[in-house]
């Protein structure tokens, strides 16, 4: 299939769900204040705990704030684009269903990944901006154009680190048909990149900034904004977001070798 | 002696069911000890260049969210909503509108059957992590915490279950009700003290808070166990936890008998 028909198959999807979302419109002003309750629960945190204390591992209030607002911009657009895709995705290969995205003449991660987009959670990335752009305001940043497109990229790399984590925990349904529930717990991942790197000391770092791209997917974003383009540090998450996609499509393709559809 | 033998098989039958789901508890308790590394590692990076902050020091606090973990599995309502809700849209809760039982007090039961397993089974990831948590765990010695501390875990139980069960009613008005309790878990973890200890809010918000249910669902037994409140805020929260949990009964009652007003009997 052509590339131009794939990006009409997406534009069809995105307008399926928005019509469906302005159908359920007491739902999506429900899930929409949900998702901003829970990102004001994490900004009230830290206000609590900057009452106590100027800095936490040499971040202050403000710096804290890109911090935790790149994450939940992360996080927003992951459950904007990919969240529900991949929930319903090892929902689907346990029931069955699965069938159905095989059976469509197209790739099909392109068609399991992209069937719907949540409008209620793509609205709320607005907030994590606007908590964003409020903290440079009150550092006094001078942001260029530049830094701009190079948070964007690092951002983009850190959604396609969060969906390479979830495809792979999604794609173990294709191996072991009895696990449940692995995806709901997938938020305790989030927690970790709301902390900046130099809280981590010891085995913690290792594991936590090192081997799994935790916490790096938020905190090299947030860096660039505040001290604009350090190559290495850029590289390293591309490279990181590069090896996790690589290694999450290895286990897709790998998993629907297996797959020998459910029930009748 | 029989409304007595109901509800102990409802529990027994409860226990046996929620044994099956044991790996998905064990896995939850898995991470909660994730959860746990986020806030010793945070918690750790506020107290760097502090020895106390409010009146508590670092293994205080630490030894706070421990309880609160092992609370949480043990007192927590976790999908009870979802399932009463369910009951209602599959026209299961016909069977107890026919029979001569309780549907608050059946699921009680095995809401009380489902916290034993997951409160047993929390100890097994924490038994892990305890090698490196226990330098950090300072327990208070005065004998009344734990005198004052199981009633109000009890009550704080009561109120879980009861706050979820009202939520679960609301499927006798709304189809969807999963982003109502999302809602209130982000309100409960907040004012619960889950996300913080209470007591580091401004004073004024923390006594405000206290006229709240949310205080006495997870902060308020906790706060006994770990120390962080004295003995004559602990009684007089009793008396205000036991108003609650009462009020929240007859919140309940009053959903159920209206709810059951609309209600029609679908399957079976």
């Amino acid at each position: 299939m052509k590339f131009s028909n794939y990006i009409r198959i997406w534009l069809a999807c995105a307008r399926y769900s928005v019509v469906r979302t302005m159908m359920f419109r007491f739902d999506f002003i429900m899930w929409a204040l949900v998702e901003l309750f829970w990102m004001s629960v994490n900004l009230l945190l830290i206000g609590v705990l900057y009452s106590h204390t100027k800095d936490i591992a040499g971040w202050n209030k403000y710096e804290m704030l890109i911090l935790v607002g790149t994450s939940m911009l992360i996080q927003r657009l992951l459950m904007g684009f990919f969240w529900s895709n991949l929930f319903e995705m090892s929902r689907n290969i346990r029931s069955g269903q699965f069938d159905f995205f095989l059976a469509q003449p197209g790739n099909p991660l392109f068609m399991v990944s992209t069937r719907k987009l949540d409008p209620d959670s793509l609205l709320n990335s607005f907030v994590a901006i606007g908590v964003i752009v409020y903290a440079i305001h009150h550092l006094g940043l001078q942001v260029t154009p530049g830094a701009i497109a190079l948070y964007t990229l690092l951002v983009l790399c850190g959604v396609v680190i969060h969906y390479s984590a979830l495809l792979m925990v999604s794609s173990l349904a294709l191996w072991v048909v009895g696990l449940q529930g692995l995806e709901g717990t997938y938020f305790t991942l989030f927690e970790f990149s709301r902390l900046p790197r130099e809280a981590f000391r010891g085995i913690s770092r290792v594991l936590f900034v090192y081997a799994l791209p935790v916490v790096v997917v938020s905190y090299v974003p947030a860096r660039s904004l505040l001290y604009g383009f350090q190559p290495a540090f850029a590289l390293w998450l591309v490279a990181v977001a590069a090896a996790w996609l690589a290694v999450a499509v290895l286990v897709f393709t790998r998993g629907l070798r297996r797959y020998s559809s459910a029930s009748s | 002696m029989a409304t007595f033998a109901k509800y102990r098989h409802a529990f027994l039958t409860g226990l046996q069911s929620n044994i099956v789901y044991r790996w998905n508890f064990a896995v939850r308790g898995c991470f909660s000890v994730f959860h746990l590394v986020v806030v010793f590692i945070l918690w750790s990076a506020v107290y760097a260049g502090h020895a106390r902050i409010g009146s508590f020091d670092l293994a205080q606090t630490l030894t706070y969210f421990v309880s609160l973990i092992v609370l949480q599995f043990f007192i927590g309502a976790f999908n009870e909503d979802y399932q009463i809700s369910e009951d209602i849209r599959n026209g299961l809760i016909n069977q107890f509108l026919l029979k001569p039982i309780n549907y608050f007090f059946y699921r009680l039961s095995v809401f009380a059957a489902a916290r034993l397993v997951s409160g047993l089974l929390v100890f097994i990831p924490l038994a892990f992590a305890l090698p490196f948590l226990w330098h950090y765990l300072v327990l208070p010695p005065e004998l009344w915490r734990l005198a004052l501390g199981l009633p109000a875990a009890l009550l704080a139980a009561l109120i879980q279950f009861t706050i979820a069960y009202c939520f679960g009613l609301l499927a006798f008005w709304f189809l969807e009700i999963q982003s109502f309790i999302i809602l209130s878990m982000a309100v409960e973890s907040l004012l619960g003290g889950q996300m913080f200890p209470l007591d580091l809010m401004p004073p004024w918000l923390f006594h405000a808070s206290q006229f709240l249910p949310y205080f006495y669902q997870m902060y308020f037994p906790a706060a006994i166990f770990t120390g962080r409140l004295g003995y004559t805020a602990a009684l007089q929260g009793l008396v205000i936890q036991s108003v609650w949990a009462l009020l929240l009964l007859g919140v309940a009652q009053f959903l159920w008998l209206r709810g059951l007003r609309r209600y029609t009997a679908v399957g079976g």
